[in-house]
């Protein structure tokens, strides 16, 4: 082992240890955005910031695999839940960022904040021969047989926040929808981005609970889709960033989170077609307080998680 | 008398004390290579199994994960539905793969070698892209439904389907094994049996065919343990059909929060048992009588001519690379010149502003393509390295030393990457290492080295299984040392098929997305990930972009090479 070091040194391949002014980053989502606010911190402060940026899923496996010696300083995850997990289990540092005052209260606690905020929405695709859906019901219509894609709830955390907020908004009529979804032919092919591209070449019409963001985005680049919150009612996906406990570098680690919550990172953030978690920083879609957002708790949510995933399978997928 | 007597026994013993002190050396090296590559991270895997929080440093609850084992039947499933989706993707690659190796192998084909690098395309390809490829040509609205008004969505999200997309992504696996296995074999066996009276058909089934098991067996051995350890397509076209694999379970518990490590250890444990099972059915059918057709004997290299066959082989290799190849390639071509998805096949939807993000200067893009480049190129040296030098002792090697190795070299094949992956962040993330390249981009050498070893290892065991013993001998007698042997008679006779084992790990290497996802550092990006996180943002043209780029820098550096070695024209390098 000690030749294969030292043959590492002498091409040159360690050098990343850790500096004063550099910083881990791990993050859910859109890549462009932690690009993006990467190399703007660094225009500000010269803090170099390295980004790994994959699913939450992702980023969690790496996260606990690399526990006995943790790598990253700034996490941020596209499940609150992932959050309240880490929270209980002492990982996460306290800070509160005074960039936070704008944050709305239910998006921020003393050991994370919300970087922005996605909703579920249906996304249609508008030369489709079936109709336009205004309501989630609307797609246990016949007019949709084998037209509808949906994410995994297994795979993406916000289409589970998704069917546990329906749960709570409609108790057992959530169960009956996702039924009438799946009589219909419904497929649930992966994490989001599966759902969506057979909507895209228009394979089918509908996408069910769609993280609103990328079809935003889409349709801005052209794309004949259209982003549909029924208004009986939806779920937001608030995006926590954290601090590791473990981080060997606070003080840039808090300065990162400032950066994010400052005017300049949240305009980054409206960029990508997301809510900004500050109030006073104008997205580019509607935001929080357009929606009907159902209220999810959750704590209760995360603790039957397992349980409501093995009744989407059993419902729908029939796994 | 006596001294003189004394010292010749003296010499003799410093001969053969030498010639051990070689082998030994050689052995110790390559063990420690498979120790460190692979076997730390099993056993750290295998730690994982048992104690579920080995992760976080402790001990605690040993044995408690494995009651997953019996109290769950949806993992029984998997495992049937990987044997059977395996079993079916060998068959195709049968199909796919042995007509024209035979043919590449004993006949003269026009532009052989380009055809060769054609047939490597598939290894550019990632297999998540190529389904995609497949899905966006092939489902409802598709491309072949703008082109011809109907689409083959059914055939696709199916079981066959996914065995046929697979088959596409392996094939080339058993072409080019039995093509150099063929060339090796040549027509002289065959000619002999023909002297004696065998018709032609005869001597090809009766000689030829039989003498190439080795190498047919070692590539469809390597077909089976790459498609019950793929995830991309199963992912992307399964999940469709209701359809698990064991892998895809893996992968769930591995990516899916929360994440469960020891549970997908478990996964793992079942298939490295499903390798290793037919690893020693190979292993039998290989080791069960003598292969031997190189003894070094003037042969004719000259290979027979198609004669008015000539077209209508040259057609079956068109009709298997259309299918394979220029399909995909089309549509993945395709994909990354539309401005908009929705906008489908349409000369005013023709765009290339998807490509831009590619070329700005210094973007990440190209960081990522030069990150891939050096790693797939020292990669395939390495596995050549150790690769070929622990084929060297597994089949020429004496006593314990021999033993231990062919039990070792067995285990990079039984490894899935992204369990390979996990052990080696558990292995080399350890706090109480003083040093370590955990964070570099070393960490991706090693997980690419330990993930592409089979590579070179059964492709060398298989040539070597071919090349007589004696020829050694032959040099130890006229007075060269085991290390000249090696390296004048015995390397060049297995660098046709090092070379090619080469060529097929740089084609993975350059595009390898599971490790390289778990493993890169924070701000080291590779075509994989790059590639991935595209397709994940919902930019798929992007993504298809950058692999059309991919593909044509690694296919052109592959055929400067082949056309190189082709100028170089020395018998050693025929393959």
């Amino acid at each position: 082992m000690l030749r294969t070091t030292a043959l590492a040194a002498s091409l040159g391949l360690i050098g990343t240890f850790a500096h004063a002014d550099t910083l881990t980053f791990y993050t859910a989502g859109p890549g462009g955005l932690a690009d993006a606010l990467a190399e703007a911190f660094q225009a500000e402060t010269g803090i170099t910031v390295n980004v790994f940026q994959g699913t939450t899923g992702q980023v969690m496996a790496r996260l606990e695999a690399e526990e006995a010696n943790p790598q990253a300083d700034v996490v941020v995850s596209a499940s609150w839940g992932s959050a309240v997990d880490m929270y209980e289990r002492g990982l996460l540092m306290e800070y509160l960022s005074p960039n936070a005052a704008e944050v709305p209260d239910f998006l921020t606690h003393s050991h994370y904040v919300a970087q922005g905020i996605s909703a579920l929405a249906m996304v249609w695709n508008t030369q489709s021969d079936a109709p336009r859906p205004s309501e989630w019901s609307d797609l246990t219509d016949e007019a949709y047989r084998d037209l509808i894609t949906m994410p995994d709830p297994a795979q993406s955390g916000a289409a589970f926040d998704l069917v546990a907020g329906l749960e709570a908004a409609m108790g057992e009529g959530a169960w009956e929808l996702l039924a009438g979804l799946a009589a219909n032919d419904m497929i649930v092919p992966g994490p989001n981005a599966a759902a969506l591209n057979p909507v895209l070449q228009g394979a089918k019409a509908v996408v069910f609970g769609a993280v609103d963001y990328i079809s935003y985005a889409q349709a801005a680049g052209g794309e004949t889709i259209e982003v549909i919150v029924p208004e009986s009612g939806t779920v937001i996906a608030p995006r926590p960033m954290m601090i590791l406990q473990s981080t060997s570098n606070p003080d840039a680690a808090k300065a990162f989170v400032d950066f994010v919550l400052s005017e300049a990172g949240q305009e980054l953030v409206a960029a990508t077609w997301m809510m900004p978690a500050r109030a006073d920083v104008e997205g580019l879609r509607p935001g929080i307080n357009d929606l009907n957002v159902i209220e999810v708790d959750e704590d209760a949510v995360a603790a039957r998680r397992e349980e409501i995933i093995a009744r989407f399978n059993e419902t729908v997928t029939n796994r | 008398m006596a001294p003189a007597r004394f010292g010749a026994i003296l010499m003799s013993a410093k001969g053969r004390f030498e010639m051990l002190r070689a082998q030994s050396v050689l052995t110790t090296l390559a063990a420690a290579a498979l120790l460190i590559l692979v076997g730390l991270p099993v056993l750290f895997i295998l730690l994982q199994a048992v104690f579920p929080d080995f992760a976080r440093g402790s001990f605690a609850g040993a044995f408690s994960k494995l009651v997953i084992l019996t109290e769950n039947d949806r993992l029984m499933t998997q495992a049937r539905n990987t044997l059977m989706l395996a079993f079916s993707v060998m068959l195709g690659c049968l199909i796919f793969g042995l007509p024209i190796g035979i043919l590449r192998g004993l006949f003269h084909i026009p532009g052989a070698r380009v055809w060769d690098v054609v047939f490597l395309i598939p290894f550019l390809i990632p297999p998540f892209i190529a389904a995609i490829a497949w899905m966006m040509t092939l489902q409802p609205r598709g491309y072949l439904f703008q082109l011809l008004g109907f689409d083959m969505g059914r055939f696709l999200f199916s079981f066959t389907g996914v065995a046929f997309v697979m088959t596409l992504n392996l094939f080339p696996l058993v072409y080019f094994a039995v093509s150099r296995a063929l060339e090796m074999v040549g027509g002289r066996f065959a000619s002999a049996a023909r002297v004696h009276g065998a018709r032609p058909l005869q001597a090809f089934f009766l000689i030829t065919l039989p003498l190439s098991i080795p190498a047919i067996a070692a590539s469809l051995l390597i077909v089976f343990a790459m498609s019950i350890e793929e995830f991309g397509t199963p992912a992307a076209l399964a999940a469709r059909t209701g359809f698990e694999v064991l892998v895809t379970g893996i992968y769930t518990r591995l990516s899916d929060w929360p994440i469960d490590l020891s549970g997908a250890a478990l996964g793992s444990v079942m298939l490295m048992a499903m390798v290793l099972a037919a690893f020693t059915l190979q292993n039998w059918i290989a080791t069960r009588r003598s292969y031997i057709s190189q003894t070094g004997k003037p042969a004719d290299l000259e290979k027979a001519e198609l004669g008015r066959w000539r077209w209508p082989v040259l057609g079956l290799f068109a009709l298997v690379a259309v299918i394979g190849v220029v399909i995909p390639l089309a549509a993945i071509a395709v994909t990354s010149l539309m401005g908009t998805i929705s906008g489908g096949l349409n000369w005013s939807n023709l765009d290339t502003r998807h490509y831009q993000p590619i070329f700005q200067h210094g973007s990440r893009a190209a960081q990522a393509l030069v990150t891939s480049g050096w790693l797939a190129v020292v990669t395939a040296f390495a596995t050549a390295a150790i690769g070929g030098l622990v084929a060297y002792i597994v089949v020429r090697g004496t006593g314990r030393g021999r033993a231990v190795m062919d039990g070792l070299s067995v285990l990079p094949n039984a490894i899935p990457a992204i369990v390979l992956a996990v052990g080696i962040i558990l292995a080399w993330n350890s706090p109480y290492l003083p040093l370590t390249l955990y964070g570099t981009a070393g960490i991706l050498l090693i997980a690419y080295i330990g993930i592409l070893l089979p590579y070179p290892i059964r492709y060398a065991v298989a040539r070597l299984r071919q090349i007589s013993g004696s020829l050694d001998d032959a040099a130890r007698v006229a007075g060269a040392s085991q290390m000249q042997a090696l390296r004048h008679i015995t390397l060049p006779l297995m660098a046709p098929s090092l070379i090619a084992a080469m060529m097929l790990v740089f084609a993975i290497a350059s595009r390898e997305l599971v490790a390289s996802i778990m493993l890169a550092p924070a701000g080291l990006r590779t075509v994989g990930t790059f590639v991935f996180s595209q397709f994940e943002q919902g930019s798929v043209q992007t993504g298809m972009a950058m692999s059309v780029i991919a593909i044509t820098i690694t296919s052109g550096i592959l055929l400067a090479v082949n056309l190189w070695l082709a100028r170089q024209g020395s018998s050693a390098f025929s393959g």
